[in-house]
């Protein structure tokens, strides 16, 4: 049996499955205008930044508790694993919305098409200097999402830095706050859940 | 014509892969990330002089696999998702209600959900629907591949890790059980006896020294 034809028999069955599951699943027709409006809004609007943002939010909604009840590690271990996954998520979020976000204004800022170039506009040679082809030509007018995804691919290079400059030490930061109630990881880390709980009361009162 | 950039070949192939495909964007931007981070993880492995060299041979490919299976875990299933939701858009499955009310007046309606047909370039929409039906498969694109990032992220790789990690943690208490509870192999002499060759090279494996040997 040659290559192609193995690779055509798997294409053909994953092609027979995708349509058994496509023909499974109800037709949708979604109706409201208020609901086309927002899902045409995300379309248009939301990227990378907002990605990992909400990855963010939903993830303090379910790693520290997935860590807090890991029955395989011991209770002291479960805590530092809690407060270093709260740390990681915020430090990480932070540094990753910032940076996207940036990335993408600065991808903006020099991917102009040419009708937006005028007498007024300073640094003129720059502000193409993401701009593509297809652009210049005139043919593409909407550059939404090439400069989403242009912005994003930036903010990985920048995030080579701001990886080990920012998010670690600032995770390293946070954990020690949250395990020992200040920023040098100085007294010690409570070894039970009942007493990290109390320790929080103590300090609140 | 302006003159084109120094950087307009990956301008022009940034615009040709992701003009249209916000969900792709994201899964693809998501894995280079995730292989740049677990890189950083081993660079920071490999050039920590705290940890010894015998366990930066152990603990650098577990790394690597751990970045495999966080990986894998990721595209496999956002791919799944943004693929099966693009593939409803796309068949007319699950389209907005003036993209269904054009498809009900050119009887095409019956044609939705099979695989050949393609919504936007088999309907012949008008320019102003085929506006809206672009934004709602970019923002259905967008949704699918954000709700599949959050299934692998903050739930499987977690459930993942936390099984890899646990199961790490108790080969290392075993490890160091089974390391203490191993005699001395250096054979005791009355402190007065002078010392032989033999005794120097038995001292070598004694577990109360290096146990890693010479490094000369």
């Amino acid at each position: 049996m040659s290559i192609s034809r193995i690779t055509s028999t798997i294409s053909h069955s994953v092609n027979g499955v995708s349509q058994r599951v496509v023909r499974a699943v109800p037709s949708v027709v979604v109706e409201g205008d208020k609901t086309n409006r927002a899902i045409a809004w995300v379309g248009e609007k939301l990227s990378s930044p907002h990605n990992r943002l909400i990855l963010g939010v939903t993830a303090l909604m379910s790693q520290p508790f997935i860590d807090l009840n890991n029955k395989k590690v011991d209770e002291q271990t479960r805590i530092v694993s809690a407060a270093r996954t709260v740390a990681k998520i915020i430090a990480g979020t932070l540094t990753g919305f910032s940076v996207r976000y940036l990335s993408i204004k600065a991808i903006d800022a020099f991917s102009k098409l040419p009708e937006q170039i005028n007498d007024t506009t300073k640094f003129k040679r720059l502000r193409t200097l993401f701009t593509p082809t297809s652009a210049l030509n005139g043919v593409l007018k909407d550059l939404t999402q090439y400069k989403f995804a242009y912005g994003t691919y930036l903010s990985l290079g920048v995030m080579l830095f701001t990886n080990f400059l920012i998010d670690a030490p600032l995770t390293k930061v946070l954990t020690n706050v949250f395990l020992t109630g200040n920023i040098h990881g100085r007294g010690a880390i409570p070894t039970t859940i009942n007493e990290a709980k109390s320790k929080r009361r103590d300090k609140n009162a | 014509m302006l003159k084109p950039s120094v950087l307009q070949p990956i301008n022009d192939w940034i615009a040709k892969h992701y003009e249209n495909s916000p969900g792709k964007m994201l899964i693809h931007t998501g894995i280079v990330g995730w292989v740049m981070s677990s890189a950083a993880q081993v660079f920071a492995i490999g050039i920590n002089d705290t940890i010894p060299k015998k366990q930066k041979v152990f603990l650098i490919p577990q790394e690597i696999a751990d970045a495999a299976v966080n990986i894998l875990s990721f595209y496999a299933i956002t791919q799944s998702c943004k693929s099966l939701a693009s593939t409803l858009v796309r068949t007319g499955k699950l389209i907005p209600k003036c993209v269904a009310n054009e498809l009900k007046a050119k009887n095409l309606l019956d044609k939705c959900g099979d695989l050949g047909f393609n919504v936007l370039k088999n309907a012949d929409l008008s320019a102003d629907v085929a506006k809206k039906f672009k934004a709602f498969s970019n923002g259905i694109d967008f949704s699918a591949t954000t709700l599949g990032a959050i299934l692998s992220c903050n739930i499987v790789t977690p459930l993942a890790r936390n099984y890899i990690a646990a199961k790490r943690q108790q080969a290392s208490i075993a490890k160091l059980d089974a390391v203490e509870n191993v005699p001395a192999k250096v054979t005791e002499k009355p402190f007065f006896a002078r010392p032989t060759m033999v005794d120097f090279q038995g001292a070598r494996f004694s577990t109360y020294g290096s146990g890693s040997g010479l490094k000369v």
